[in-house]
């Protein structure tokens, strides 16, 4: 009866086989590769570390030669920003040892921080912050940079006291607003000062608890070039005009809204040179998503402007437009006037 | 001679001594009762009976969840815990990581029998989540140019008993390890919730405007939720607009049970053919595991009382819209009793210095609320701004929510930090002064605020340190 035998063993082996199999067979044992799957423990390349590869809404540009705000650069202990036509000799001592964040969707730019190097000898340290505010898209109600000042000056939180009001001063033969504030919990002093430069409110901002470290960096700002200021030279006639909100119907010749594929709700504020001819020549985001970027890009690609005269002579216009929503404001009013 | 050696090592050691005394400290975590875990809702004045459906949510808060075959089914087929208070469960039900990790366990005691334990879950490490920022190539680097960030969840049924023939890999965590393809987030504490799901957007985007007028470098913005473009407010991005989504999405996304708002169970990011990864989904036999079809998560029109009606998801957001903020407490430092004006001094500090400037001690009051009278009108003390801000190349993590990139998180409500033991969002440390110092670095908002933390003198800092544990 070798036959029932056999069966029997066969019934036993498949059994126990059973688990067996279900166990090799197991995905557990076999993922696949690709995907969320890799079993590749030595992979050829790694993501580099300390590296922001997914970036949300950023800054770009139509271009990579024309200067933008954000494009300045420490070289040789000298921090340079051709867009602002900016040149400042760091001080003795003082490195930048972080950069500073993309433009913000409110037209904040850091431009440049810097702490007091590990060879600096002062008994207290400090920090050096310089930023941008683009009086384009600022939501605060301020036309330049002194009404940023005094701005600032108005509504200083209740942590600080006013230290020194906010008064004309030059560096580099040039005009800045200079007002002080202090903190006395925290015995540390701000020093402000602020000039107007293409459009934007350039702020350098000096923090310590030493007040003597900070007159002698604003004593060393000195060494820092800068634009002659707005009109005194004929120099500035090869820079764009700055004119807020010049992307009105009366400006234009032709103009086409984009076409946003993504729903948004984002601000996108856009920085725009156009060239003599009425065609926009540059276009800077300040934050978009790449998709935004595109969209208005093209629209763009078709805009026409009337060409703009000043004493006679065609000029290049810079302005700004916010695509989808604004920023708040911290106030009711409203400001709308020529910025140069 | 050697009266002058005694002398100089004399010197030496009370240097040491008075350098320890001086060098500022973490107090720790606070670990006296400060009442945390309590509902916002004052029974005398609850006059629609929302507390008995905060005492519902609780419990159900802490249900352990099964596969199939009990009164909470639903389980899988990936999770990374079995019930909510296991992740949010330090200082109390509905907080954070507790100092024992429960995922430690979970391939020993019948949790999750089949998986191995990935190498980052400790004893006593964070209570973690694991995302890929970007899907595997087939040759096992990481395609930078395919972002992923969706949560690989740690855990599958395969192996327990009430999960039938449902048999899955668990991702590769030491590839992704190798590639460097890994980033880790820790539970949000929920205390409080309700409050900040009822600050009004106007508040909030005042808020943002008042703020502007920094010297500090700040300028934070919002994320939005997708759909109807309000700000969003939940999750370490910001990502989720209210608690029911964030209910409903963590019950997915960590436990895996389907429910009235993600209907469906949820394949990996690459499970379902993402990342040109080829696949198609979760097998058949690991769907409706449970055996009560879809959603496993339901409301219940026949049970009572009241609140049994609910599903589980509307009683997680109601037991967490009913927390009370957590209260704060005294603070001991090396055994001794921190005096109320150092803390004074150190709000006052912390504010001057600029860490209120997104840490907002109180981004508003709230609305008039349908719910309770306890949540109308009542300040909210959540040291936040809701905004999301850049945090710079040292915290980023390569994962996109919603309109936040990859180094952009919302600022996190710092109430309930004095008993909170993990920081940051993956709780790399349990160390304030470690946590503060990585809110420093390229692209960072913080790096100049973080620098005026450290030109603070010593004293000054250390006051800083004890009013953070006091909140």
């Amino acid at each position: 009866m070798p036959f029932p035998h056999t069966s029997l063993l066969l019934a036993f082996a498949s059994f126990v086989a059973a688990p067996t199999w279900a166990q090799s067979t197991s995905p557990q044992n076999t993922p696949p590769n690709g995907g969320d799957f890799s079993n590749n423990l030595q992979p050829v390349t790694k993501v580099p570390s300390g590296v922001i590869l997914v970036k949300g809404a950023w800054s770009s540009a139509s271009d990579s030669v024309t200067p933008v705000p954000e494009g300045g650069s420490v070289a040789n202990n000298i921090f340079s920003n051709p867009y602002f036509g900016m040149s400042y000799p760091l001080p003795q001592d003082w490195v930048e040892k972080y950069k500073g964040p993309p433009p913000s969707d409110s037209g904040r730019y850091v431009l440049l921080q810097l702490s007091p190097a590990e060879t600096f000898k002062g008994s207290a340290r400090g920090t050096i912050l310089v930023t941008a505010e683009d009086l384009f898209f600022t939501p605060i109600p301020a036309r330049s940079a002194e009404e940023l000042v005094n701005y600032s000056k108005d509504n200083l939180q209740a942590d600080y006291k006013l230290e020194m009001s906010p008064a004309h001063t030059t560096i580099g033969e040039r005009t800045f607003t200079f007002f002080a504030y202090w903190s006395p919990v925290a015995e540390l002093h701000w020093y402000v000062l602020a000039t107007d430069i293409r459009c934007h409110a350039v702020e350098i901002v000096m923090t310590s608890r030493d007040t003597k470290l900070l007159s002698s960096l604003v004593l060393d700002l000195n060494r820092m070039r800068l634009p002659a200021e707005a009109g005194s030279t004929p120099s500035d006639a090869g820079t764009p005009v700055c004119i807020k909100d010049y992307a009105r119907d009366e400006n234009m010749v032709a103009r086409t809204d984009p076409v946003f594929t993504e729903h948004r709700f984002n601000p996108v504020p856009v920085r725009i040179i156009v060239d003599k001819e009425g065609k926009v020549k540059h276009i800077h985001f300040l934050s978009a998503f790449p998709d935004q970027a595109k969209a208005i890009t093209d629209a763009l690609a078709q805009w026409r402007f009337k060409p703009y005269k000043r004493d006679g002579q065609l000029r290049e216009v810079e302005t700004g437009i916010m695509f989808g929503r604004a920023a708040h404001r911290p106030r009711s009013q409203t400001v709308s006037a020529t910025v140069e | 001679m050697r009266n002058a050696k005694i002398a100089f090592v004399f010197l030496f050691a009370a240097l040491i001594v008075v350098g320890q005394v001086l060098a500022q400290t973490d107090p720790g975590v606070q670990s006296g009762s400060r009442g945390t875990g309590a509902t916002i809702i004052n029974p005398a004045n609850d006059p629609n009976g929302f507390t008995a459906f905060f005492n519902d949510g609780l419990n159900r808060f802490q249900e352990v969840e099964t596969v199939s075959n009990s009164a909470n089914t639903g389980l899988g087929p990936r999770f990374n815990s079995n019930q909510c208070s296991s992740c949010h469960a330090q200082p109390a039900v509905g907080g954070s990581g507790a100092a024992v990790n429960p995922q430690f366990e979970f391939t020993s005691n019948g949790v999750a029998p089949g998986s191995t334990t990935p190498y980052f879950v400790t004893a006593n490490g964070p209570t973690l989540e694991a995302r890929f920022p970007f899907f595997f190539n087939s040759n096992g680097t990481a395609n930078t140019s395919s972002p992923n960030g969706g949560v690989e969840d740690l855990f599958t049924v395969t192996g327990r008993s009430d999960a039938g023939s449902c048999s899955l890999p668990q991702p590769s965590f030491a590839a992704a390890q190798a590639a460097n393809n890994i980033i880790f987030r820790i539970p949000t504490p929920t205390f409080g919730a309700g409050l900040i799901e009822n600050l009004d957007e106007s508040t909030l985007l005042l808020n943002q405007a008042n703020n502007l007028n920094n010297n500090l470098g700040i300028a934070g913005t919002f994320n939005h939720n997708g759909n109807d473009s309000t700000i969003s407010r939940f999750g370490w991005k910001a990502q989720n607009k209210s608690l029911h989504i964030f209910a409903g999405e963590a019950y997915n996304v960590e436990m895996g049970i389907s429910n009235e708002l993600f209907p469906q169970d949820r394949p990996l990011p690459g499970e379902d053919g993402n990342g040109n990864s080829g696949l198609t989904g979760l097998p058949s036999n690991c769907l409706n595991l449970s055996g009560t079809g879809y959603p496993e998560d339901t409301s219940n029109p026949k049970s009572t009382p009241n609140a049994a009606v609910l599903d589980d998801v509307s009683a997680f957001a109601n037991f967490m819209r009913f927390l009370a903020p957590p209260p704060t407490g005294s603070v001991v430092l090396n055994g001794q009793q921190v005096s109320a004006s150092t803390i004074t001094a150190g709000s006052q500090l912390f504010s001057s210095i600029g860490c209120a400037t997104c840490h907002n001690p109180s981004p508003g009051t709230t609305q008039v609320s349908n719910f309770v009278p306890a949540l109308s009108g009542v300040p909210v003390p959540a040291f936040s701004d809701i905004e999301i801000h850049f945090m710079g190349t040292g915290l980023a993590d390569n994962v996109s929510q919603g309109g936040a990139g990859g180094d952009q998180f919302r600022t996190a409500p710092l109430w309930g930090l004095g008993q909170r033991i993990f920081l940051l969002h993956d709780g790399r440390t349990t160390n304030l002064i470690t946590a503060i110092q990585d809110h420093a670095s390229h692209g960072s908002e913080a790096s100049i605020v973080e620098e005026n933390f450290f030109n603070l003198n010593s004293t000054q800092q250390q006051e800083v340190l004890d009013f953070l544990r006091s909140l």
